[in-house]
């Protein structure tokens, strides 16, 4: 658990700003700083709990907490704990499974590749560019290991 | 300058590319594509997975333009190339919309305008454009004015709306991890563009593009709600306001397509010199 979010989060208080900030917490449970607070005052990873995917990473919240608390980048790092845990939720699965594959979270298939073909574009992206796409592929597969299967 | 076009750019709008090629040009300004370049990545979602990777995928981007400077334009390739520029020391990064309005300036672009757009749009910038303001210093982390401004280039009107600086929903991995709550925010933020009563929404990113886009398209398949507000990204527009034909930006592939906006834009008013 990373010691500098811990002393920030601690000096919380407990104002609202933040979840008053949340429009996702206004369509969903999301409920950003209970989920951080039980992160790291548990000294756990967040289990089992699918709103914390329900974040756009607006930084609303982050930007606005009085005490500076960077409330978005340890919601994101809480996440990180929970991928390890439980793997992606979704199509996020197939999103990184297309970056190990084609280089890309968002591959084109043919009739993109046809589309900027009509418009007179090249085909730049690694993913149609083979030495550079190993290159990416070589990467991804590095970090992502147990994740993407 | 380089232009780095991520994913969405180069395999779902090149519409965007084709037209911001087509503005450099007018202004006189060198750039080609970033070529090799991969998935920046994009920041949300790759740090919620492994940090490690988001900051060398970036680094090898930022590598491939060998001290030239990279411009995005798009939210997501922005902040991240940014972000690793920033924390590694190399690197200059520039999102398109920032570079117009500091670099270029407003009365600058107005004398490129051939055909003036007299418009209403619902103006949308997108949280990473100006969020968190520890990396965009160049405007206000609340209530950004820059598109606004920039959109009068071109004789259009940024429409006040209801919800205009909350999340279009498609950030953060909500879009492909938690569909549905990404369907729930875009309803919101499209009521309030429709009580506007707008020709068009104006984006500067093509993930919001998306969810704007083919965000309507599944809204009108999965509850039958047909909103029918088109999308147009700001390089489209000023490249048709600086003379572009409208077909070549792609428009006419968008998910959503309104022929009585597409009609407008290529009427317009011309501008006498
Ligand atoms: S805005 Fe900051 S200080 Fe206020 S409740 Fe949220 S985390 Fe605590
Ligand atoms: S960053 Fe996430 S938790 Fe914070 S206001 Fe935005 S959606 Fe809510």
């Amino acid at each position: 658990m990373n010691e500098e979010y811990l002393r920030k989060l601690n000096t919380c208080i407990q104002c609202g700003t933040c979840i008053g900030s949340c429009f996702s917490g206004k369509v969903t449970a999301l409920n950003t700083r209970k989920i951080l607070m039980e992160y790291l005052a548990k000294g756990k990873p967040v289990k089992e709990d699918d709103t914390i995917w329900f974040c756009v990473t607006c930084y609303a919240c982050q930007e606005r907490c009085p005490r500076g608390i960077p409330l978005t980048d340890i919601l994101i790092e809480a996440r990180k704990e929970l991928v390890k845990e439980k793997g992606l939720p979704g199509r996020l699965k197939n999103a990184f499974g297309f970056l190990a594959e084609y280089s890309a979270l968002v591959p084109a298939r043919d009739e993109h590749a046809k589309l900027r073909e009509e418009l007179g574009l090249p085909l730049y992206h690694s993913q149609f560019v083979d030495g550079a796409r190993d290159e990416v592929v070589e990467i991804v597969r590095k970090h992502l290991g147990g994740v993407v299967r | 300058m380089k232009f780095f076009p991520g994913c969405m750019i180069h395999n779902r709008y090149p519409g965007i590319e084709k037209a911001l090629y087509y503005v450099f040009e007018k202004l006189g300004i060198d750039i080609s594509p970033l070529e090799g370049s991969s998935c920046c990545p994009a920041p949300s979602i790759t740090r919620s997975v492994s940090s490690e990777l988001w900051e060398e995928l970036a680094q090898r981007n930022l590598k491939l333009a060998d001290g030239e400077t990279v411009i995005t334009a798009c939210n997501g390739c922005f902040t991240t190339l940014l972000e690793v520029s920033e924390k590694s020391g190399t690197g200059d990064v520039r999102h398109v919309a920032e570079f117009f309005y500091t670099e270029i300036g407003v009365e600058e672009l107005k004398r490129y305008v051939e055909k003036r757009l007299p418009l209403k749009l619902a103006i949308h910038y997108g949280c990473h454009f100006f969020r968190p303001s520890k990396h965009k210093k160049f405007t206000s982390p609340e209530r950004p004015k820059m598109l606004d401004e920039l959109v009068e280039v071109f004789g259009a009107e940024s429409v006040d709306y209801r919800y205009k600086f909350m999340c279009c929903g498609g950030g953060g991995g909500v879009r492909a991890g938690a569909t549905e709550v990404s369907h729930d925010l875009l309803r919101r933020k499209m009521d309030g563009i429709v009580e506007a009563d707008v020709d068009a929404i104006a984006v500067i990113c093509p993930l919001c593009m998306n969810q704007f886009d083919n965000g309507q398209k599944e809204l009108s398949e999965l509850v039958g709600e047909d909103y029918g507000i088109p999308v147009i990204h700001y390089v489209q527009l000023l490249a048709i306001a600086m003379g572009m034909d409208v077909e070549d930006t792609g428009l006419e592939r968008h998910a959503i397509v309104s022929h009585s906006f597409i009609e407008k834009l290529v009427k317009g008013e011309k501008v006498e010199d």
